[in-house]
Formats: structure tokens, sequence, C-alpha cells
């Protein structure tokens, strides 16, 4: 049996780039962590500076700040942003993907009887409350949940109650991505970035839930594919229980595509941060970024150091995050 | 046929109600009230003036803004909690009386609201912005598909084109507003090439200069339209290159060779039509991406379409034009995908027998 050759995973001089410039990014992250901020404060003396400037060898800003102490936070803030938000919107896709593979609209099944209890102790639960303090909080919830297994208990009795529905955990995936995607990602995130003024930490979540259909989409095509295959029907038949099956025999599946939808979130989102830096709804103004920088070369159109240096940042990072993908990946996902 | 038709359609505008009526909550649940009565309101309460007067001119800015009523149907209820009651109500009923009942009869109606800034009709704002906005961004997709399909055809006839693919992978992994901002500054600046015209469209010198605007207006489209093409060509391009190299595997390419036919002609005959079927939808994504793209672009060329007044209404908060101009990208998209379907009907016979 001879390998196709098309699998050889090459490690030409372009990866060994890609992965130096990539280190040196993290180096930067991690460096700016230690500086003090005191760097990032302006040089009113000297204000759009060209480069080799003395004591600003990148040159400054229309506001003072030197250019290459922005890069360098600006490289930390990325960084911050894009890893948590691809590393978190990936976990989060994985989940609901791998829950919708495997349930599908028909695995899922409940007594009509335990559907309607739930839903109507849902409902109280979401109507009324009760007066309670500290502790006493969980009470009520907890009673509801108590009372409604008791009342479907006592509901199957009745035949006609005892008709199982399936629960459309597929169709509900499906929804909730088709109505995400009604909209292009960049207006999305704008919209509701200009709603909530986010925080730094807002940002990550809100990237987070706008980035996780792609991965989603991905688990929960191939756990389709991999639940047709004979081992999981073996699986099924030993009896393992349902965790089991999700953790051992479909998680192991997930990881091959999950591992190449992160650098290519990750770059994407990148772009989608300074692009909203630049638009001016991104990350508070005071905390420095590369869009930021980008926007000042607008008002200074005479400073090409504004543009060229940030653009360079950002151009070899997305080259480099798509390179550490196999050649046939490398395809942009914004 | 027609029912299909017809379920599809009701599908693709719940789709749109749905979105909408969430980002209209949250455009007007999440901002602060008197943070927005601040930054639309210019008049500076005077130190003179009592509680109550302050607490009344508040009241009737709200109600200038529309911001009076509650948001919902229901609210939060905010009684004081009573030891004496047993059970009390998480919500209150507002009844029709509320932001989002009015607001949907508005939109039902075809008004869409005023501005917070300006108090003009929203409706009146878009209309004047597609006038810019949908030629642009018109234009700007029928050059990606003439040459997405050329570039294509070319990627996967040659060998050593990489060259090409290559450029084109670098021009894909940069924004859109770093290629538009490189154009302006490289083609429009006085201290280097000027080449094009900066900003606007000319509209304000058309007095001066006798030409008619349709004229000179191109010259003010090239650098916006290509930014447009250039960051949106690589990806259908890579992708049609692909997908044929892909048919090019199959043994009724060898029939077609085996035939006699040139290889040109099997590439656009044979090849082409099967390769098409993947990459339909990323054509008729164009417009809604390409209206996307328009916010960045036309912020950066100063062009007055319906980007730009997006953008300016999201810096700005400006919620109600925020709100209006994505629901209309939101109508687009739905429609593309509308287009979507009835493409790959005509161009998949499968499909059409079958359906």
């Amino acid at each position: 049996m001879r390998p196709p050759p098309q699998q050889t995973t090459s490690f030409g001089w372009q990866q060994w780039l890609a992965v130096t410039w990539l280190g040196l990014l993290l180096l930067a992250a991690v460096g700016a962590g230690l500086l003090p901020e005191q760097y990032l404060a302006p040089d009113l003396l000297h204000t759009s500076a060209p480069p080799l400037t003395p004591n600003h060898g990148l040159g400054t800003d229309p506001l003072g700040q030197d250019v290459g102490m922005v890069l360098l936070f600006g490289a930390r803030v990325a960084l911050c942003v894009s890893l948590p938000a691809a590393l978190l919107a990936a976990a989060l896709g994985t989940l609901l993907g791998l829950l919708a593979g495997y349930w599908g609209n028909q695995r899922l099944q409940l007594p009509a009887c335990y559907w309607l209890s739930g839903f109507l102790a849902a409902a109280c639960y979401v109507l009324v409350t009760v007066p309670s303090h500290g502790l006493v909080v969980w009470w009520w919830p907890l009673a509801l949940g108590a009372v409604a297994i008791l009342v479907g208990r006592f509901l199957s009795c009745i035949t006609g109650l005892r008709k199982p529905i399936a629960f459309p955990a597929d169709w509900l995936l499906l929804t909730l991505i088709t109505l995400l995607a009604a909209l292009p990602r960049l207006l999305l995130v704008l919209t509701v970035a200009a709603a909530s003024e986010p925080t730094f930490w807002g940002l990550v979540v809100l990237l987070t839930l706008t980035t996780w259909p792609q991965s989603a989409r991905l688990v929960r095509a191939e756990v389709q594919r991999v639940r047709q295959l004979p081992y999981l029907e073996a699986a099924t038949a030993a009896g393992l229980p349902p965790w089991r099956i999700v953790r051992h025999h479909l998680l192991p599946n997930v990881w091959g595509p999950i591992a190449t939808t992160i650098p290519l979130s990750m770059a994407a989102l990148i772009a989608l941060e300074t692009t909203l830096s630049f638009l001016g709804v991104g990350l508070p103004p005071e905390i420095p970024s590369w869009g930021r920088l980008l926007a000042f070369s607008r008002v200074a159109p005479d400073a090409w150091w504004l543009l060229a240096l940030p653009g360079l940042c950002l151009l070899a990072t997305t080259l480099s995050l798509r390179q550490l993908l196999p050649v046939n990946k490398q395809r942009s996902t914004i | 046929m027609v029912r299909q038709v017809l379920r599809r359609l009701f599908q693709l505008l719940l789709t749109a109600w749905g979105i909408i009526t969430l980002l209209f909550l949250l455009t007007r649940t999440l901002p602060d009230d008197q943070q927005l009565l601040s930054r639309f309101t210019d008049t500076t309460t005077g130190t003179t003036a009592s509680g109550e007067q302050v607490r009344q001119a508040q009241q009737a800015r709200l109600q200038r803004l529309g911001l009076a009523e509650p948001v919902f149907y229901a609210s939060r209820a905010t009684v004081p909690i009573d030891d004496e009651q047993l059970l009390i109500s998480r919500w209150h009923w507002n009844g029709t009386h509320n932001q989002y009942h009015h607001w949907l009869r508005d939109v039902v109606h075809g008004n869409l609201g005023r501005s917070y800034r300006t108090g003009e009709p929203v409706a009146g704002l878009l209309g004047s912005a597609l006038l810019i906005t949908l030629p642009l961004s018109g234009l700007a997709a029928l050059f990606i598909v003439v040459f997405s399909l050329l570039l294509g055809l070319l990627l996967a006839s040659r060998p050593h084109t990489g060259w090409v693919a290559m450029g084109l992978y670098t021009l894909d992994s940069m924004p859109l507003f770093v290629v538009a901002l490189l154009l302006l500054l490289l083609l429009a600046n006085p201290d280097f090439l000027t080449l094009f015209p900066t900003y606007g469209l000319g509209l304000d010198n058309e007095a001066a200069t006798s030409l008619p605007l349709i004229l000179t207006a191109p010259a003010y489209a090239v650098l916006p339209v290509a930014s447009l093409v250039l960051t949106g060509l690589a990806e259908p391009t890579l992708q049609l290159a692909a997908a044929l190299r892909h048919e090019l595997q199959f043994f009724y390419i060898l029939t077609a060779r085996a035939k006699g036919l040139s290889s040109g002609r099997v590439l656009r005959r044979h090849a082409f039509r099967n390769a098409l079927l993947p990459i339909l939808t990323l054509y008729t994504e164009l417009l809604p991406n390409l209206l996307a793209g328009s916010v960045v672009v036309e912020l950066i060329f100063a062009l007055p379409g319906l980007g730009r007044l997006l953008a300016d209404a999201a810096a700005a908060r400006d919620y109600p034009v925020l709100v209006g101009g994505v629901a209309m990208v939101v109508l687009t998209r739905q429609f593309s995908l509308l287009l979507a379907d009835w493409l790959y009907q005509l161009a998949d016979p499968r499909i059409r027998t079958t359906g």
C-alpha cells in the first residue's frame, strides 16, 4: 500500500518563515504585557514624525505615540482577542455540532407527557417568581422541576400521552445558523458593537457568538458521516452509554477538521477586529490597535508609515496563519 | 412548484423578520438612555433649572426620539418584593402601546422611522444612499463574475500560473480597508501619484466643470470599485479553478478529448458547467457581501452611499438608520438565496426533476 502523494506534508521555507513570524508575534504579545504603559505616552514634540527619527525608530502617529510601541501593544491586543475567540468558537461549535449530529432530529425522544409537564413548569418559571432571599432563591426552580417530574409520571398513566416525541436538535441548530447567516458578519458585529459599546471581553464574546457556525457545520457533517459507519453501530449494539460514544468514538474524528478551522478563523477575526477599530466601533479608544493606527493614515495621507507598517504586520500574520494549513485548505473563511 | 416557491418565500421572510426583530430589540435595550440623550440633544440645561424642569425636558426629548414608551409587549416587572404575596409575576404586560409594535406597524406601511441625529425619515436617506451604492456594488459584482470566470479558466487550463494564484492569496489575506487605503494613498495622493480624484463623487464642482455627471462619475468610481473587485476576486477564482481541476479528472473529459475536441473546448463546454455548480452560491452572495464591504469602501472614499450611512450611524449610535439599513441588507441576502435556488434549478437538471 503506497500512501497517496499529496498526503505528504512538506515543511518548506514558507512554513519556517510563518512559524518564525508567529513566534515573534507571540513574543511581542508577551513582551508588551511586561512593558509599562508609559511607553505609549504621546511625545507631543514629535507628532507625525517619519521613521528613523531619534528615539522613534518607526516614526510616530499624529497624536505623537511611537508607532513601534503601538505595533507591539497592538500585536498583544490582536492575539488576545483572536486567540480566545477562535478557541471558544471552536469549542462551542464542536459541542453544538456533536449534539446536533449525534441526536439528529429523531434520536432524542421523550414521552409526550414529560414534554407537557416540562413545558408547563418552564412557563411557570418564566412567568412568575416567588419572594426569596439568599440561598432560598434555589427552592423555586427545584420545586418546579420536582413537580414537573411527578406530574409527568402521573400523566404517563394516560395511554394517549405515552407517544414519544422527538427533540429536533438538528433543526434547531440549522435554524440558529440560518438566523446568524442572514446578515454578513461584519454588519452583524458592527450593529451589535454599536449598540453595546463592548469592553474587551464583551468583544471576545461577541466575536465568539458570531464565529461558531463554521466549526459547528463542519463537526455536524463529520458526525453525520461517521454515524453511518459500522463501528459506531457496533458501539451502540455493545450498549455503550451515549456520552461514552460521543466522547470516545465521535470526538476523535472531529479533531482534524476543527484544527484546520482555528488558524483560518483566527486570521478572519484579526481582520474583523482591525476593521472594527478602523470604523471606530471596536475596542475602547484607549486600547492600542493596528486598526486605529491604520485609521490615522486617512487623516495624514503623506504619512506612508502609518499605512505600510501595520498593513505589513497584518498581511504577514494572516499569511503565516494560513501557511500552517495543508495547501488545499488555505482558503479564506471571511 | 408554486407551493414550494411560496413556502420558501415564507421561510426567508420569517428569517429576515427574526433577525431584524432581534437587532431592533438589542439596539433599544442595550444602550443607556441617559447616554443616548446626551448624544442627541445639544441643549445644555442651565444651572438655574429646577430638578422638575430637567426631568420634564428629558421626558420631552425621550418623546421626540420615540423612546418614552416601553420597548416590547412585556417588560420586566419592577414591583418591590412583597413577602405577603405568594406568587409575583416577573413580567409587566404593556399591551400594544410599545415601541416595537409601533415600529413594526410603520415598517409594514413603508415608514422606517426618523433619524435620531437629523430627524429626517430613514426611508428617504436609504433611498438616496442606494442610488450611489447599487451602481457601485452592481458594477463590482459584474467585474468580479467576469474576471473570476476568465481567471479561473486560465488557472485551470495553463500550468505555471502559480504566481497568479499566489497574488490572489496575498490579496485575499488583506482586509478590504487596507487594500482600499493602499489604492487611495498610492493612486490618489498629491504627494505620490494623482491618477484619480480622491474624495466623493464630484457632485460639488459639477457647476464648475461643464462636463455632465455621466462623464465625470466613472473617474470617481474607479478606485472604490477596484478595491471591492480586488478583494472579492480571490475566493470565486480559486474555487472555480479547484472545481475545474477536480472535474478534469473524470472519464467524460477523456471521452470528450478522445472524440477530438480541443482542450479549450473540453474545458469550456464540458467541465465548466459541472464546475459551476459548487460556486453558484458564491456569485449570488456577491451582492449582499459587497453591500457589507461598501461600509468600509464608502467611508474611505467619502461616497454618500448606504455603507457610509451605516458606518456613520454605527459610529454615532443613530439606531433607526442603522436598523433600517441593516434590514435592507438582510432582505437583499434573503433574495439572493432565492436567486441561488432558482439558478441551481436552471443549471442542474437533476434538481429540476426531483424538485
